[in-house]
């Protein structure tokens, strides 16, 4: 049996930990250690954090207010363009 | 070894039990699990008969890998023509019965005929026994399967069972084992209640023989590895499935009031943590690792206190995000109470949601809902319809036939509220932004449906050689490939690239969480073809595996376009066209699926099946397949 690596394994290479990406723009975001919210750094929208382990933040939720006026100004924005 | 295990044939209306090997050419072909119950159903099934009579046949199974030390190795499929869709009717669920009946010496179940009394097959060591279950009619999933431990007297026994929804030919009713294990989407559960069996039990002690036992048990060691130290089976085994409806709400991709949004916001009270914090336990399917199966207990209200299962992904969709209620005693209760009916917790939500939606449009009045205020939000409303449904009572035995027929039954306009495919309700996400996700749904052969060939990974914005390096293996792609999730381009490749991968791992019996579903370095071919050689001895190359997998598709697909499937029906419904997105992050707003740029893509993907322009194979793609034959009555 040929014993290669597989490509599951060559593409684990690129793994990256303490970040994830916004999921307004997709920019990736390393939050401070323990932070309860950021702020992407790309776009302004900002995100709720929870800590699954001490370096492993995942996006718990938006700062809904926040992000819903940015996202209120980007449409209109958009609007007066068209 | 494990290719010794028999498939038997069991008449319930003669009672007669006929158990045979299964050819080694038959395993080359199409493995176990959803590949030979494919080539069963296509085989046995004369088009156009009634689902819900005696002429259909219902297949449980086991995968090849089944019951052997390969991670993840637990999966049941189940399979018959579907009283929801009239198309292909199969469903994989996790637990652990079918490893159980592969110890008894079955791996596969073919069930044929109706009994005239309710009855239940006992599987033991090689023998089967049909026995009575009047004793059992009537009874909830958990309740049957503690009594069938104690009629036999054994607490290892698993069974796979229906509920009440089952027995009242719910058209969507599941098959189910343990607390909340489902074989949901396309009706199982009501194919065995119109065949009068409540049950199958299962007990075995026979023996799995590995091939290189030593060399299978090190190389799972590294898959497990692989597979446990991933960020997402991190998440999984901390949150469970809710954390995708977390994520994916935050930026706009769910369904919500049936079809109105796609977000549900301020929700902070159902998020995947506020969820965790009624967790009191982790619980695994056989020989998994991940262990997502949260376990809780209903905090208030009538079932305060009761032990339930979960939620998944689709309960947050079904009794939070789709009625836009943000009630934890209603998410957990309603989870409970459609696992314990034994009814698809996904249509449920669906049906209640377009109802919900048709009230505040004036289609439906309280006249028509027994008094209920079938408002958005109404979590007393949510609970009350479930029980309906189950028991088919008022509207909720409208709503029990399943979109199609549940609308032609309402009238007045109602159709252009349903969000469905093929007469299946589509999952609680909201596919407008994500052309790749959804041509999935339009295409999937078991109708709308993400498992079958979902591309979940475009949603990651990975870089494009990451996606070359997996979606050109193991067949040569060289086409266009794009990271973002809004694109066509390339898409129909993904696509169909997905259904081949899932229909190769479902004919395995590993879960689709351990493949590419979730992220780019998760097994597949590859993996796949050294797991058959050391634990079956089978040397199949990646793409021989891949051939199998597609072969199931191409047989999916015959039994669909026997059953009337025409490229019309390959599609999503006008909603996603006409209404554009109104919620979520910018990118995610004022969306809709463009016609032509759709069409395009529907005629890609048939091309890259090898399927001519109305999606029927062509004598080419089946010769090359070995499929030129079929029906070719070789089980």
């Amino acid at each position: 049996m040929e014993d290669k690596k597989t490509t599951a394994e060559r593409t684990a290479a690129g793994r990256s930990s303490g970040k994830f990406r916004c999921h307004n723009c997709m920019t990736r975001i390393a939050p401070p250690a323990g932070a309860k919210q950021v702020k992407c750094e790309n776009c302004g929208f900002e995100w709720r954090v929870s800590w699954l382990g001490p370096t492993f933040p995942r996006i718990r939720g938006p700062v809904w207010d926040v992000n819903r006026r940015l996202t209120e100004e980007a449409l209109k924005a958009r609007e007066n363009k068209e | 070894m494990p290719l010794d295990r028999k498939i038997a044939y069991v008449d319930l209306t003669t009672g007669e039990i006929d158990i045979k090997p299964i050819p080694l050419a038959m395993r080359k072909k199409y493995l176990g699990g959803r590949g030979i119950d494919m080539y069963v159903l296509y085989n046995h099934i004369k088009p156009g008969i009634d689902p819900l009579g005696p002429d259909n046949v219902a297949c449980i199974s086991a995968g090849i890998l089944v019951g052997t030390p390969s991670s993840a190795s637990g999966r049941t499929h189940v399979a018959a023509k579907s009283p929801l869709t009239g198309f292909i009717g199969s469903t994989n669920m996790g637990g652990f019965f079918a490893p159980e009946m592969r110890f008894a010496g079955i791996d596969h179940l073919v069930i044929t005929g109706k009994s005239e009394k309710p009855v239940y097959l006992w599987i033991h060591d090689g023998e089967i026994e049909i026995r009575d279950a009047s004793k059992l009619w009537g009874q909830g999933v958990h309740k049957t399967q503690e009594l069938v431990r104690q009629e036999l007297n054994d607490r290892e026994i698993q069974i796979l069972t229906i509920g009440q929804g089952g027995e009242n030919l719910v058209r969507y009713a599941n098959v189910m084992t343990v607390l909340k294990n489902a074989g949901g989407r396309t009706g199982m559960g009501a194919v065995l209640g119109s065949k009068n069996l409540k049950c199958v039990a299962a007990r075995g002690t026979m023996d799995v023989k590995i091939a290189h036992p030593e060399e299978a048990l090190e190389y799972n060691q590294r898959l497990v590895k692989s597979i446990t130290s991933a960020k997402v089976s991190i998440t999984q085994g901390k949150l469970g499935t809710p954390f995708i409806w977390g994520t994916t709400n935050s930026f706009g991709g769910v369904r919500t009031r049936n079809f109105q949004t796609n977000q549900f916001e301020y929700a902070d009270a159902i998020e995947p943590e506020a969820i965790d914090e009624h967790i009191i336990g982790w619980a695994g399917c056989f020989g998994c690792q991940v262990h997502c199966r949260g376990r809780y207990k209903i905090p208030s209200g009538e079932y305060k206190g009761v032990y339930g299962e979960g939620p998944e992904y689709t309960a947050q969709g079904a009794f939070c995000g789709e009625p836009a209620c943000d009630s934890m005693e209603a998410l957990l209760t309603g989870n409970h109470l459609v696992n314990d009916y034994g009814i698809d917790v996904l249509e449920t939500g669906s049906m209640i949601a377009w109802a919900m939606e048709l009230y505040e449009e004036g289609i439906l009045t309280l006249e028509d809902t027994d008094g209920i205020d079938l408002k958005f939000g109404n979590e007393k409303a949510l609970i009350e319809m479930v029980h309906k449904i189950a028991f088919r009572e008022g509207l909720g035995d409208i709503l029990a036939e399943g979109p199609l027929r549940a609308a032609q039954k309402i009238g007045k306009g109602s159709e252009k509220y349903l969000i469905h495919v093929k007469g299946m309700s589509n999952l609680h996400s909201d596919e407008r932004g994500q052309p790749a996700l959804a041509l999935n749904i339009a295409v999937s052969s078991r109708g709308s449906d993400h498992l079958r060939g979902r591309p979940a990974i475009d949603l990651y914005g990975l870089p494009e050689a990451v996606l070359r390096e997996v979606y050109s293996q193991p067949v040569k792609y060289d086409g266009p490939l794009t990271s973002h999730w809004k694109d066509y381009e390339g898409k129909a490749w993904q696509v169909r690239w997905q259904e081949t991968c899932y229909a190769a791992v479902d004919c395995t019996g590993i879960c689709k969480y351990h493949t590419i579903f979730l992220g780019p370095n998760f097994p597949n071919f590859e993996e796949w073809s050294k797991l058959l050689y050391l634990n079956c001895g089978l040397e199949l190359t990646p793409k021989e595996i891949w051939d199998v997998g597609e072969r199931c598709y191409n047989i999916e697909r015959l039994f669909n376009i026997r059953e009337g499937l025409t490229r019309e029906l390959d599609n999503i419904v006008d909603r996603y066209y006409d209404e554009p997105t109104k919620g979520g992050v910018p990118a995610a707003r004022g969306i809709t699926i463009d016609r032509k740029k759709f069409q395009k893509m529907l005629d890609e993907y048939y091309e890259h099946h090898g399927w001519d322009k109305d999606g029927v194979p062509t004598k080419e793609t089946l010769t090359s397949l070995g499929l030129e034959n079929e029906p070719s009555n070789m089980l």
